[in-house]
């Protein structure tokens, strides 16, 4: 129990740390994850748009009500660096201004041009579609249909529309969020293992306290025992942790054949980072380099191996030096999960292959150790 | 004095290397790995060609008008082609789309049938297009309708000459119709908000340099700081010229950082040198001033106020955007008056305001408020620093 004392001491010095790697954790997921509600039915995808209409005439009005109706509007205010900004960050997609006398002008054959601001992305190339779509129609009309009929006319064009079957059963939106959920605990769950975990053995390294280890009565065998013990104790409560959270976050669809094979990959990578941790802390002497040592493999593996950014976003360079790290083959599994839709053999391949490929890992990295600290003791 | 106190702060500054990590290579590696995250994420948000497959499209007449705007939209030759288009039969299309293969297959064979998996943003422009292709069909019926019957079409010819005119107007309309102006800004690169705040985080971590230096010279912190105390030099002098110094090697740190990301990672800080450097000299002032005012207001050991400046720090870049960039503009919308006191905020909306906007009142009022911070904590360190005694320590 002496060892594990120690180790609860050191770890109440810094468990500040390690909350601040949980909080930032729950944080992101509670920003990232308003899980939508699933429909059997299509759902069409609706850009952001703020819409202003100067002009208030039945035909900017219709055209206003047809880009609501297909869109949803963010309510900004009318200044030009607020909308700007808005732009920027992608708040809205794309602005439109519906100039005054829109209908007399365009009816006057004046061309009237509608302002518009757009990101540029696939959002606001959907926004243009949609005003397009109005103004085309709009404009074909306009010298056939007397002023009554005219906007009616337009509307009920609009209207057509067309048969969709929907084939897939699976809740991919609800997958993914969790998916989305154990890829971040990539980030949490090796910095905040790590961290602790060399800064114990560190401790335990320090010159003073290593000499009195060796004159303790006590078995070296028993303390590294205890030692690992405390530690693995400490990272099994660290992926508990993050279970329950992830299950607080997503609620019952965690307790389904997904979800159970969700926390067994992160049981298996908590494991590997623990055996992170030993090789870390057994090779580094220097307590002052764990932190800038741990924050640069926690971030790098996270940022290559997407853990923050999807990795369909990621360039195919970055991806294939992604492969040498094992947090890559964690959020594989992750990523597949999301997409599988029934369990056997054959689906499950890459899934235990990846796992093959951590046990691979957790067998290196423990072998490594042995050897380095080997080597060490036999230099004393 | 000056100069002797200087060179010495400068070498014990240059020879920690854990300081030199966090100040210097810190920003460095987290640049590099921004670079690699965010490189194609932009890219990824314009639209890719969508491939779709289409089932029984020759059997009917009446679809036609379906095949010949679809294959216009999937020509090869049209690099803003919108579809990868396929002719393919019904078992073919199904085992595609379960093997993902394609988005969306259409069955003409009955009805017009759209096929999906996942509603999506490709399923969603699938749809508008087929329904724009119907409703191009409905105008052309409307318009020969009502041209028919207002004037006096009994020539063959005629009515296939109109026919193709409207036709033709109505295409053409669909991809222009001249009554939009887009009158964006043209710097839309949202990701370039993420490296502006590792310029923040760079030049705050500076005050990790000031922390340390200062600390040298106040006699609670060390034995260092005891014999400087006695010694018979003016206590401004010592100060000021440890200050300097590390406000000269966050300089170089800066310059470092800045010449890695102009050039090997080429991001875009706007066109105005001058006024980048003017920001940055500056932020980094900021950056000084708070590890000044906390080595002299808190009465601690070391390693708190590392801590402390860290996570003051880590904190005010979160705010700023650092770990998404919505957070920025979250807290601009919601809660303005924390960043407007966030200096962090103050450095990257700076850069962000050179970058996007072409006038300069944002980057003024940015300045001035980086300014006035600065010279107020300086002031209330400055107080509390005069006349400090110690009875014991």
């Amino acid at each position: 129990m002496t060892v594990f004392k120690a180790f609860l001491k050191v770890l109440k010095a810094n468990i500040l740390l390690v909350i601040i790697y949980t909080v930032i954790l729950i944080f992101f997921a509670a920003f990232n994850m308003k899980t939508e509600n699933y429909q059997m039915s299509f759902s069409a995808t609706k850009p952001d748009i703020y819409i202003i209409n100067d002009d208030k005439s039945e035909l900017s009005n219709s055209l206003e009500k047809y880009m609501k109706d297909n869109s949803n509007i963010v309510e900004l205010k009318d200044d030009e660096e607020v909308i700007d900004d808005a732009i920027f960050y992608r708040d809205i997609n794309y602005f439109v201004r519906i100039p005054k006398n829109f209908e007399s002008d365009f009816l006057l054959e004046k061309n009237p041009k509608i302002e518009i601001k757009s990101t540029g992305d696939y959002n606001a190339s959907l926004a243009e579609m949609i005003l397009n779509k109005y103004l085309s129609v709009a404009s074909s009309y306009k010298n056939i249909f007397e002023h009554d009929d005219y906007i009616y006319k337009i509307e009920a064009t609009l209207k057509d529309d067309i048969k969709i079957n929907l084939t897939s059963s699976l809740n991919k939106d609800e997958l993914s969020s969790i998916s989305f959920f154990y890829n971040f605990a990539n980030y949490s769950i090796l910095a905040g293992s790590v961290f602790v975990i060399c800064i114990v053995i560190t401790s335990f390294k320090k010159e003073t306290i290593k000499k009195r280890t060796i004159i303790s009565s006590m078995n070296y065998k028993k303390f590294n025992r205890e030692l690992i013990i405390s530690c693995g104790l400490f990272a099994a409560i660290l992926w508990l942790i993050y279970v329950i959270l992830s299950i607080l976050f997503t609620g019952k669809s965690m307790f389904s054949i997904h979800g159970l094979f969700y926390i067994l990959n992160s049981l298996l990578f908590t494991i590997t980072s623990l055996t992170i941790a030993f090789l870390i802390g057994n090779t580094i002497n220097n307590k002052d380099a764990i932190s800038g040592l741990v924050n640069v493999i926690a971030l790098g593996s996270s940022f290559l191996c997407g853990a923050f950014v999807p990795i369909e976003f990621l360039p195919k360079s970055v991806i294939t030096i992604a492969h040498i790290l094992p947090s890559f083959y964690y959020i594989d599994t992750n990523n597949y999960l999301a997409t599988l839709e029934n369990f056997n053999l054959n689906s499950l391949k890459p899934i235990i292959l990846n796992s093959f490929i951590l046990l691979f890992f957790i067998a290196l990295f423990i072998v490594t150790t042995n050897i380095i600290t080997n080597k060490k003791r036999k230099l004393d | 004095m000056f100069w002797h106190n200087f060179k010495y702060s400068i070498l014990t500054l240059i020879k920690n290397k854990s300081l030199i990590f966090w100040t210097f290579a810190f920003p460095i590696i987290m640049a590099t790995f921004f670079n690699m995250a965010f490189s194609d994420i932009e890219k990824n948000e314009q639209l890719d060609i969508i491939p779709i497959a289409v089932v029984g499209l020759d059997s009917k007449n009446d679809t036609n008008f379906y095949k010949e705007v679809l294959e216009e939209l999937s020509d090869e030759k049209d690099e803003d082609r919108l579809f990868d288009l396929k002719s393919v039969d019904i078992d073919e299309a199904k085992r595609m789309l379960e093997n993902d293969e394609i988005d969306a297959y259409i069955d003409f064979s009955n009805e017009i049938d759209l096929n999906i998996k996942n509603s999506g943003i490709n399923e969603t422009i699938i749809k508008f297009t087929l329904e724009q292709i119907k409703e191009n069909n409905t105008i052309i019926e409307t318009v020969i309708a009502s041209k028919m019957a207002s004037g006096n079409y009994e020539n063959y010819n005629e009515i296939q000459s109109l026919y193709e005119s409207i036709i033709d107007e109505v295409t053409k309309l669909r991809t222009s119709n001249g009554l939009i102006e887009d009158v964006s800004r043209a710097n839309m690169s949202y990701t370039m908000i993420e490296y502006y705040t590792l310029i923040a985080m760079a030049c705050l971590y500076g005050g990790m340099l000031s922390m340390f230096s200062i600390n040298k010279t106040l006699a609670n912190m060390s034995n260092q700081g005891k014999r400087t105390t006695i010694a018979p030099i003016k206590k401004s002098t010592l100060i000021t010229s440890s200050a300097l110094s590390s406000y000269l090697i966050s300089l170089i740190g800066l310059l470092l950082l800045f010449l890695y990301t102009v050039v090997i990672l080429k991001i875009d800080y706007g066109s105005n040198i001058l006024l980048i450097i003017l920001l940055s000299c500056i932020g980094s002032f900021a950056g000084l001033a708070i590890g000044i005012s906390i080595s002299t207001l808190l009465k601690t050991n070391e390693n708190t106020k590392i801590g402390i400046l860290i996570s003051i720090t880590m904190f005010m870049c979160f705010l700023s955007g650092m770990m998404g960039i919505t957070m920025k503009y979250i807290v601009d919308k919601n809660i303005p008056i924390l960043n407007k006191i966030n200096p962090a905020n103050m450095i990257t909306d700076g850069f962000y305001s050179l970058y996007y906007y072409d006038t300069y009142s944002r980057y003024i009022l940015n300045i001035t408020s980086l300014i006035v911070f600065s010279i107020v904590l300086l002031g209330i360190s400055i107080y509390s620093l005069r006349r400090q005694k110690y009875d014991s320590i």
